[in-house]
């Protein structure tokens, strides 16, 4: 029984140990199979360092999204230009400006009338101009002013910027078969409904020297125009 | 059954305007590293501020109008920031957001420039003005554009040519000028027999500009120009003229 025992217990020792060597076998078959690459790699380290991720991947190009300016405003405008001696008529014209700071901007403005009669001319029954001679053109340089910026409210919900401004400039006239050298002053009021759009009401004098009546002497040709100006 | 044809037409107009209405454009998104940044109501240092975004939070840059920017947070609200303000954010990989700004160093080296003049030349009263492209800080292509109005004649010149500037660092910066151009004089119909004439100029002048403030400049110049006339001899034109001018 004793003997019985000891054979029971020295089989089960054996088949473990076998089992336990088998493993160790397999184990190190494992090991032999990962070590290699890595002694592979341990001999590749020598010159450059091992891979672990493939950096497959294509740079993306980032493009960084340009910022709009809205500082250079075109426009028309329409108005009554009462020329000197010639009476009061409509005037229309364009204008290009660039808006430098919050303060200042610069402005170009073309303009053209057409002037009526004078009242001598009335009361003589002759003509002094001929009918191309009465187109009245000027164009100007202008320097701009911004002054009291304020808010338009319509209603609770809508608020619109707001801004008074001067302007002074020079610039030619063209009247009476002559261009002559002018000095503009004025103002306006601009509302800006939106960001890109403004509504413009706008006084200004331009002050030119004409002999056209027998004396030299300063005129005075007043505009008032209500325009409407797109911001780019 | 008539009506159905048009109903189709409407619905693919809808279909094809959705792309148009919706606003698919991409924005610039800026971070706050400051304290916070303030939002105006509008473009102006009067207006006042009605919200403020916190210290890494994001807003999208939607316009620009001079010296401010206008804004949308992450919560929808949009505002005016100033430029000063502006200074204080950063792009989404952490570099500063830089912009083109007016000051002493853009008077030093910028792109373009515009300004508009006073003068005389060759007596008449002169009115002008000018664009540039600068090449680099110092030398820079030039366009300008002018009329004349005078006792004896009227008249138009244009001129293009190189502009060289000696210290643009200098708040007093002298230039030199050399370029050609055309002069079309009208003469008054007073003379004799009047003909209006077109002829070739060649030029060459110099000036100063002094640094006012944000982006503008005086600018003084003398040009001597040479217009080279059907005549025996050559005709010398002084123009002298001063002006306001900026840069961008």
């Amino acid at each position: 029984m004793e003997t019985g025992i000891r054979v029971l217990l020295l089989s089960a020792a054996f088949v473990l140990g076998g089992c336990a060597s088998i493993h160790h076998l397999f184990h190190r078959h494992d090991d032999a199979a990962a070590q290699a690459p890595n002694d592979a790699a341990a001999e590749e380290g020598n010159d450059h360092p091992p891979r672990v991720i493939d950096p497959d991947v294509e740079r993306r190009k980032i493009t960084v999204p340009k910022i709009r300016s809205h500082n250079v405003e075109f426009g028309v405008q329409y108005g009554a230009l009462s020329i000197e001696n010639f009476g009061t008529n409509p005037v229309y014209g364009f204008t290009a400006a660039y808006h430098v700071s919050e303060d200042f901007f610069f402005q170009g403005a073309f303009g053209r009338s057409q002037a009526g009669r004078t009242s001598f001319e009335t009361l003589s029954n002759i003509n002094l101009l001929t009918p191309s001679e009465r187109y009245f053109t000027y164009y100007d340089l202008a320097l701009g002013y911004n002054f009291l910026p304020g808010e338009v409210f319509l209603g609770r919900k809508t608020a619109m910027t707001s801004a008074f401004y001067l302007l002074g400039g020079i610039g030619s006239t063209d009247f009476a078969g002559d261009s002559k050298f002018t000095v503009s002053f004025g103002g306006g009021y601009r509302v800006l409904p939106t960001d890109w759009m403004a509504v413009h009401i706008g006084v200004e004098d331009r002050v030119f020297q004409s002999s056209l009546l027998g004396v030299d002497k300063l005129t005075n040709n007043l505009e008032a125009t209500i325009g409407a100006s797109v911001f780019f | 059954m008539q009506r159905l044809p048009s109903a189709r037409c409407l619905l693919l107009v809808l279909l094809l305007a959705i792309p148009a209405l919706c606003d698919a454009r991409e924005y610039l998104q800026v971070f706050v590293v400051a304290p916070y940044l303030e939002l105006h109501t509008g473009p102006g240092r009067g207006y006042p501020v009605f919200n403020v975004v916190d210290r890494d939070g994001s807003v999208d840059v939607l316009v620009r109008y001079t010296e401010w920017f206008k804004v949308r947070t992450e919560r929808g609200v949009v505002g005016w920031v100033a430029e000063g303000d502006m200074l204080h954010t950063v792009l989404a990989d952490g570099s500063a957001f830089t912009f083109n700004r007016g000051d002493r160093a853009g008077f030093t080296s910028h792109r373009f420039e515009m300004g508009m003049f006073a003068g005389t030349y060759g007596g008449a009263t002169l009115i002008s003005a000018y664009t540039s492209l600068s090449f680099n800080s110092q030398l820079a292509a030039e366009v300008s554009v002018g009329q004349f109005l005078g006792n004896a004649s009227n008249g138009v010149v244009a001129d293009v040519g190189l502009t060289h500037v000696f210290m643009p660092e200098w708040r007093w910066s002298p230039f030199v000028m050399l370029g050609t151009g055309l002069v079309h004089t009208e003469p008054k119909a007073t003379l004799v027999e009047p003909v209006n004439r077109t002829e070739q100029t060649a030029y060459v002048g110099g000036g100063v500009r002094y640094y006012l403030t944000r982006r503008f400049f005086l600018r003084a110049e003398y040009k001597s120009h040479v217009v080279f006339t059907k005549l025996n001899s050559n005709e010398v034109v002084d123009e002298w003229k001063l002006g306001f001018a900026f840069f961008f």
